[in-house]
């Protein structure tokens, strides 16, 4: 029982991860129908901005510092390179984007060895928190509640503000909004930036649980993948639902079925595409427009 | 056969031949050319579906990796006192083929991102299992000591480890590294290229290239499309299939990073920079990158940046790969990459019934 809690936690940790990075995935292609297989670097790169800057300046400097750093790093990269291929068809972004991907961790390993490293818990949260029957680490759980958080700045941001409801609109109908006057380009390099950030952050938060090494990004991406196309491409609730769903799957499956783990997500993916394609919470209308 | 066929196989033939000496005077080992021939069939197999079917797949290491597996299994579990080079390969390619039946049905239903993803998904739910799999497949550790080296032929039985006779080459030097398996690998190659040449100009290749550029299109005028996409599929996995076979056998050994995403990620590279939609593309493109790989990771550190970045490049500026470029194929090639995929009237499912949006959709990408 004690374990099956543990891991129930341990899968909501997993979970919030994936649900960070899915809805960067998915506000991102929301708005502008960009299949980014480059997030995962994001979050790579905030894992290692938060690995140099905690060891010098604290944990509180990482956090701040690895969205900002990580954003100015998308903004770049979205100017430089990524805008020429908006609008062209989904296995041109694919490629591309894996090409960044593959340059970004290779440049990571060549600035940071190929080692794992790990940052330790500040001292502050290093203890445990008793949580029922039984202990669990206080750093995990004030990184889950810091995610919901950040989860709710966004979506409010996204549900409550002006940009956010060009981003809205933008999603159901860009030609519309340009021709209302909406500045959609501006809106969505911000939403760009804004995903960048999330990954950013959680990479950094993430780092004391999860070690870093070079690979981590790609590690992250392809079951944040999963999430988005379990959730809904598209669909910022699908994305959180799909996060959580498959950040416990995993970790229960580790407990009573390890061996089988890995491939849980993925024979899990590959029901929903074949049931639902257009993922538990997605529009089929979002889905047709891509 | 047609006189444009004999001279293609001459030339490719004459080609094949100078390769390795080729590769000798540029710093490369003979082992080098034969891993390179069998990596382009790999390559080839996987242009097959991204070139003529419009399908990328990130997930075609479980075919590389799954032939290799086979063989191996094969030959140390079905036939271990009468060793079958022959029988271990066909046996690994038409078990390749049907699992490329079996994941394609359910596959091909799916377009772009969702067709990648999903190719992804079940590569990676192969490597695990692979993975997981206990004194079947080795775990972590893989199969290695099989019988590999000798190729029955008639009756008699051609060590393929033995080397071929040393070639003087003059001033640039004497190629004495060079193994029978080389020969083999490269009537291999030969005739993968020869097949693939005939399946491109055949009727089959035709239609799957008019699904390609305009589904909708080709369902009015009455081809069964997901047909036609299935059995691009299978073929593209046999393909693969058999080249991880001759590549295990080849190196006598069978590891579970054969299954894995860097692998799966390498095909698209050579492809791409070689020339998508091309015969010689991807053999282009694997023999540079694979040479490149050699050569330059020895010297710096930078080499996985460099191959990145050449990537980059070649879907920036050379959509249509060195010889789809060089080929005079460069508006073709760009319009097949960057055109041809926008105009379907859905990226993510099969088209709907009904009238489809796909006519207003295309100017409101480009305005993106």
């Amino acid at each position: 029982m004690e374990s099956l809690i543990e891991a129930l936690l341990n899968g909501l940790v997993l979970g919030l991860i994936y649900v960070a990075i899915a809805v960067g995935l998915t506000i991102v292609f929301g708005t502008l129908r960009l299949v980014n297989f480059a997030h995962g670097a994001f979050y790579a790169v905030g894992a290692y901005v938060g690995l140099v800057l905690a060891g010098r300046y604290g944990l509180l400097a990482a956090f701040v510092a690895a969205p900002i750093a990580v954003a100015a790093f998308a903004v770049l990269l979205d100017r430089l390179v990524l805008r020429f291929f908006y609008g062209k068809d989904a296995t041109s972004q694919l490629l591309l984007t894996f090409g960044i991907a593959l340059v970004v961790e290779e440049a990571l390993r060549l600035i940071f060895g190929g080692t794992t490293q790990r940052y330790p818990v500040p001292d502050a949260l290093a203890g445990s928190f008793a949580l029922g029957p039984i202990q669990y680490p206080a750093y995990r759980l004030a990184f889950a509640l810091g995610i919901i958080a950040m989860l709710l700045v966004v979506w409010l941001i996204i549900e409550r503000t002006n940009y956010g409801l060009i981003v809205r609109a933008g999603i159901r109908d860009r030609i519309m909004v340009q021709l209302l006057g909406g500045n959609i380009r501006r809106a969505s390099t911000i939403v760009f930036a804004i995903g960048a950030a999330i990954a950013g952050l959680v990479g950094a938060a993430a780092s004391p649980i999860y070690s870093v090494n070079p690979t981590v990004g790609f590690s992250f991406l392809v079951p944040s993948f999963v999430v988005v196309v379990v959730g809904g491409l598209g669909s910022f609730w699908g994305a959180v639902l799909g996060g959580l769903l498959i950040g416990e799957l995993q970790s229960v499956t580790t407990i009573v079925f390890p061996p089988a783990s890995n491939v849980v997500i993925y024979l899990c993916m590959a029901l929903v595409l074949l049931l639902r394609p257009q993922g538990l919470l997605g529009e089929s209308e979002v889905i047709r427009q891509s | 056969m047609l006189a444009g066929d004999v001279r293609f196989l001459i030339f490719t033939a004459i080609g094949l031949a100078a390769f390795p000496l080729a590769l000798h005077a540029v710093g490369g080992y003979g082992g080098l050319a034969t891993q390179i021939c069998i990596l382009s069939v790999a390559a080839i197999g996987f242009n097959v579906l991204l070139g003529y079917a419009g399908m990328l797949s990130y997930g075609h290491a479980m075919f590389y990796g799954g032939g290799g597996y086979l063989a191996a299994i094969l030959l140390m579990r079905a036939m271990p006192a009468h060793p079958n080079l022959w029988l271990a390969v066909l046996g690994a390619t038409i078990a390749t083929a049907a699992l490329a039946l079996a994941i394609g049905s359910v596959t091909v239903r799916l377009y772009g991102i969702y067709f990648a993803l999903l190719t992804l998904a079940f590569a990676q739910m192969v490597f695990f299992i692979v993975e997981q799999g206990g004194e079947i497949t080795g775990g972590d550790d893989g199969l290695q000591s099989f019988p590999n080296a000798l190729l029955p032929i008639g009756p008699w039985s051609i060590d393929l480890t033995a080397p071929v006779p040393p070639i003087d080459m003059g001033p640039l030097g004497t190629v004495s590294d060079l193994k029978l398996w080389y020969v083999f690998a490269a009537i291999v190659l030969l005739l993968v290229l020869w097949f693939t040449r005939a399946l491109t100009r055949s009727q089959f290749g035709e239609v799957l290239g008019a699904i390609r550029e305009n589904e909708e299109r080709s369902l009015f005028v009455g081809f069964n499309a997901a047909t036609y996409r299935l059995a691009a599929f299978a073929i593209s996995g046999a393909l693969t299939g058999f080249a991880g076979a001759m590549r295990a056998l080849y190196d006598g050994t069978v590891a579970v990073d054969s299954l894995g995403i860097d692998r799966s990620g390498s095909f698209v590279i050579y492809t791409i920079v070689g020339g998508v939609q091309t015969v010689f593309g991807p053999v282009v493109g694997t023999a540079i990158i694979v040479y490149l790989e050699n050569v330059l990771s020895g010297v710096t550190p930078l080499w996985r940046l460099i191959e990145g970045l050449i990537f980059i490049a070649a879907i920036v500026f050379l959509p249509s790969g060195i010889v789809g470029t060089l080929g005079g194929r460069g508006k073709r090639g760009r319009r097949a990459l960057f055109g041809a995929l926008r105009a379907r009237p859905a990226t993510g499912v099969a088209p709907p019934a009904g009238p489809a949006p796909a006519a207003v959709d295309v100017p409101r990408e480009t305005n993106a």
